[in-house]
């Protein structure tokens, strides 16, 4: 959508931007050297990332929950949404990973309003 | 799962190559680091 959406200064989920990157990112089902890629494969690659993710999150706090968006679509491609179960949590989480890289990447880390992900849908 | 879980490193913390420090040419299209490939 093309809603400007807030940032809050405190919120317990952290919005982590375009930080999943599909190994298909570019055409779907296909990889930069243009092979057919294994959806095995992909699976695979999601789930390292996601596990990954899961276990630099946790030391930082409970997480409620860890939503990574697997769309295409530019403006979300690859946000990762993680609830902490306090706020301080994701504060903490926040000015951990402020400044870091992952996979060769910096880390964009904001607060997001977002606390109810079935909730969540832009209308 | 086929291979092992137990050894396989993190992408946090993986700097970028000092080639991809300038501005704007951070994301190199295809890059899928962490993934060894499946034997």
């Amino acid at each position: 959508c093309s809603r400007l959406h807030t940032k809050p200064s405190i919120s317990p989920t952290l919005l982590l931007s375009n930080m999943y990157q599909r190994p298909d990112m570019i055409t779907p089902g296909v990889d930069a050297q243009g092979q057919p890629i294994d959806p095995e494969k992909m699976q695979e690659h999601f789930e390292d990332f996601y596990e990954d993710l899961f276990e630099e999150l946790s030391k930082y706090g409970e997480i409620e929950s860890l939503n990574v968006c697997d769309n295409l679509a530019d403006h979300m491609v690859g946000n990762v949404y993680v609830q902490f179960r306090e706020e301080e949590h994701a504060a903490n989480a926040l000015k951990n990973l402020t400044g870091r890289f992952y996979a060769g990447r910096p880390i964009i880390v904001d607060f997001s309003p977002v606390t109810d992900f079935r909730e969540a849908t832009c209308r | 799962r086929s291979r092992s879980k137990s050894k396989r490193i993190s992408g946090f913390d993986m700097a970028p190559p000092t080639s991809a420090l300038m501005p704007g040419a951070t994301t190199v299209p295809g890059q899928v680091p962490g993934a060894p490939p499946a034997v």
